[in-house]
């Protein structure tokens, strides 16, 4: 750390001595456009990021590595912190300790908070300082990093939920994709989809994940398609509106009737054969390419009123307290990470959605696609998503808050009514520090 | 009168004495507590940093509203506590850390004292035996939980396998709020067990072998030796293995954190997971300070009440 300390400072002066002599114009790359100067060798940013090992974390290293390869300038060494919750818990406590790192990959419901503490750079000068194009993101992931005309939060392994089919099973059921159309008609057929060794149930026709396991996102699409919400943008919270009710009875009677099951981690029974179906970030599609032992496919999630599917997933910001030159390159990464080709590599590797609409479009993805058809479905649905309802990514704990009520729906099979009753009172009580601290931060 | 530094002249029977001078004494006096500095100053300067500042540092926390990363503190006087009086699932955290504890410092010093009394026989292979049965304590309490997540699989799992072998049907463990403390309690007892045995043994070891061969000239049975001699002689030891076991029960994270993060339905959160959650996982850091000074008093009372007990029922040999 003390090295590389020095080399910052080293490489602020070259910086600035490089900028002083060249009086380069205003594009990004004329900040490393003068390593004659620098003595110290790359600058080196550290980046923290939640994916480490399987297809993810390899994916990772490999951005990481090209990128490192691609230019002497910058080394960035990243670091992994553990879960998109780990991550958050580690960048807070850094922020005590006042040794945070330079960039940081930041989920859904944690960009958030770190902005309304006002720690995340606000990227628009770097944008129009550099060749990025921001109409090549893919419009309703680009917004959602967004607060008042400023980009805080840039798409990078962002997600959807998609819905995962044993292809098998349904084949030994005689039946087709076609019944994941809508709720009531799969519900007519999971009977179809289950296997009974005597009266014990090996195959279940769904799988739900519990509370830790990111239920709320899943089930964010399902209140929307019964025509619910979790709350407004305003932060009244009508999870416990009538219609939120009856979505979370369908997921008790989804236990209740014995054709669905929550456990700590759906995505892996699905892989072993225990549900027929899942809902699951497009982000496990490359864990279940690789260690699905059957035929699986996907298909857009089921409607019920309407449809409904949201985004998911993290992207990356830069801490406000970094070194400015190490807030260049860390941008400098940023934009190499997001770029067309290292999206088509990410999308293809992981399944996380690609987040440049060139790369979408690219022979490459068109060959990827003609070749994965299941991951086609998760870019076809992509148009149909939203951004989700505050009450789950803005208010801290949001996520946490909704899963156990939704636990206490599946796991101890409560109804909704009384769930979400509870479950109201908690985000109420909860959403108002942050909307104190919005007024403060925003007006 | 410090100061003086001259020597002080008494008589005994008519005879002059020198008495130590005053200055002396202060030198002698000052000398100790320099030394004294010097020997416990490090300590107290660690202890002061890392225990004692942040345990107060706690207590002005409880009183407070933070979110760990705003600059600003909003002080809450009693708030945060009367949150904890009324909120339900406090309570049941409360229930389960008693459950957890006393459930698993029982069967703990229970197993433990039948293993020490097992491998205190001369049998053969005891050695390996003992190592053995430490083992799993010297293990990481991470990585045995991740072992026995794939052991309580209810499909796949070792124990679902055992249990078949018997006709018996493994309980999907981790994912029903029912199994998941039992669970949970299997794999501490299973880690500590070693610890207890060991202690155990020692015990067993340090009683004199007159006082069994004086029960025995007294016609005292195998049960009555036990009933007289052992369990006497080893109440010390089991004191102090009921207070060192109930403080690391307390403290018990690591095995909860990865085998069922405090679920199913907060089925096995305890206060001490509690504490982590609401600090670092909901960022209420009052809360979380709140829980921490709950969990301490506890932690006091039960010490207290154990020192009380033990001043009057436990022999020391």
């Amino acid at each position: 750390m003390t090295a590389s300390k020095i080399d910052r400072r080293t490489m602020v002066k070259g910086i600035a001595g490089a900028a002083a002599a060249t009086a380069v114009g205003s594009k990004a790359s004329s900040v490393f456009a003068a390593p004659a100067v620098i003595q110290s060798g790359p600058l080196e940013i550290t980046y923290w990021t939640s994916f480490q090992g399987g297809a993810n974390g390899d994916a990772q290293d490999e951005l990481v590595k090209r990128f490192n390869e691609s230019q002497t300038d910058i080394q960035v060494n990243h670091e992994f912190q553990g879960s998109y919750e780990e991550t958050a818990q580690a960048l807070t406590a850094a922020v005590q300790g006042g040794s945070t790192p330079d960039m940081s990959l930041l989920s859904d419901v944690w960009w958030f908070k770190f902005y309304l503490s006002q720690l995340l750079e606000p990227l628009n000068d770097y944008i129009d300082n550099s060749d990025l194009d921001p109409a090549d993101y893919v419009d309703s992931l680009w917004t959602e990093g967004v607060r008042q005309d400023s980009q805080f939060w840039i798409p990078f392994a962002r997600s959807t939920p998609l819905f995962y089919y044993n292809v098998e099973a349904l084949d030994e059921a005689g039946l087709d994709a076609s019944i994941f159309g809508n709720w009531d008609t799969f519900v007519e057929n999971t009977e179809a989809l289950m296997v009974r060794d005597g009266d014990e149930v090996t195959r279940y026709a769904h799988g739900h994940p519990n509370g830790a396991s990111y239920i709320a996102w899943l089930f964010q699409g399902v209140i929307w398609q019964y025509n619910g919400k979790y709350s407004d943008p305003d932060f009244t919270i009508t999870i416990d509106d009538e219609a939120g009710v009856e979505a979370g009875n369908f997921y008790l009677s989804s236990v209740a009737d014995g054709w669905a099951l929550a456990t700590e981690d759906h995505v892996v029974d699905f892989n072993t054969g225990l549900f027929s179906t899942i809902m699951a970030s497009t982000g496990s599609m490359g864990g279940i390419r690789a260690d699905a032992t059957f035929e699986w496919g996907t298909a857009f999630l089921p409607e019920k009123y309407s449809f409904g599917c949201c985004t998911g997933g993290s992207g990356l910001s830069i801490l406000a307290s970094a070194d400015s030159a190490n807030k260049e390159a860390a941008f400098e990464f940023i934009k190499f990470s997001t770029s067309p080709e290292s999206t088509a590599y990410w999308a293809q590797t992981t399944g996380y959605m690609p987040v440049r609409k060139s790369a979408v479009d690219s022979d490459e993805m068109a060959a990827f696609y003609e070749e994965n058809p299941q991951a086609r479905t998760a870019v076809d649905q992509l148009p149909k998503t939203a951004p989700q309802d505050s009450a789950r990514v803005f208010i801290p704990n949001g996520d946490q808050i909704i899963g156990g009520g939704l636990e206490q729906i599946t796991v101890n099979q409560v109804d909704a009514a009384d769930a979400f009753a509870e479950v109201a009172g908690i985000l109420e009580e909860e959403a108002q520090p942050v909307v104190e601290q919005l007024q403060a931060v925003e007006g | 009168m410090a100061g003086s530094g001259k020597s002080a002249v008494a008589t005994i029977d008519g005879q002059p004495i020198e008495v130590a001078t005053p200055r002396r004494n202060w030198n002698i006096f000052s000398r100790e507590w320099v030394l004294f500095i010097l020997f416990v100053g490090p300590n107290l300067l660690l202890f002061t940093a890392f225990s004692y500042w942040p345990m107060i540092e706690n207590v002005r926390l409880s009183t407070q509203r933070w979110d760990l990363l705003s600059p600003v503190r909003i002080n809450v006087g009693l708030d945060n506590f009367r949150y904890l009086v009324e909120n339900d699932t406090f309570h049941k955290v409360l229930w389960n850390t008693l459950y957890f504890t006393f459930a698993a410092v029982g069967l703990s010093l229970a197993l433990g004292l039948m293993v020490a009394l097992l491998l205190n026989q001369r049998l053969r292979w005891r050695n390996g035996a003992r190592a053995i049965v430490f083992a799993p304590f010297m293990l990481s309490g991470a990585a045995i939980g991740i072992v026995w997540a794939y052991i309580f699989d209810p499909r796949f799992g070792l124990l679902a396998e055992m249990l078949g072998w018997v006709g018996l049907r493994s309980p999907d463990w981790l994912n029903r709020p029912e199994w998941a403390m039992p669970a949970i309690i299997i794999v501490y007892v299973w880690k500590n067990l070693g610890f207890t045995t060991v202690i155990f043994l020692a015990g067993l070891q340090s009683i004199p072998q007159d006082l069994y061969d004086a029960a025995k000239i007294d016609g005292a049975n195998v049960f009555w030796r036990f009933r007289s001699v052992t369990l006497p002689m080893l109440s010390p030891i089991a004191f102090f293995l009921v207070v060192t076991s109930i403080l690391s029960t307390f403290q018990s994270f690591d095995i909860i954190n990865v085998m069922t993060r405090g679920g199913p339905v907060d089925a096995t959160n305890t206060l001490i997971y509690y504490v982590y959650e609401q600090g670092f996982v909901a960022f209420n850091a009052g809360r979380s300070a709140a829980a921490a000074l709950v969990l301490f008093t506890m932690m006091m009372v039960i010490t207290l009440i154990q020192l009380r007990y033990s001043e009057s029922k436990v022999h020391y040999g």
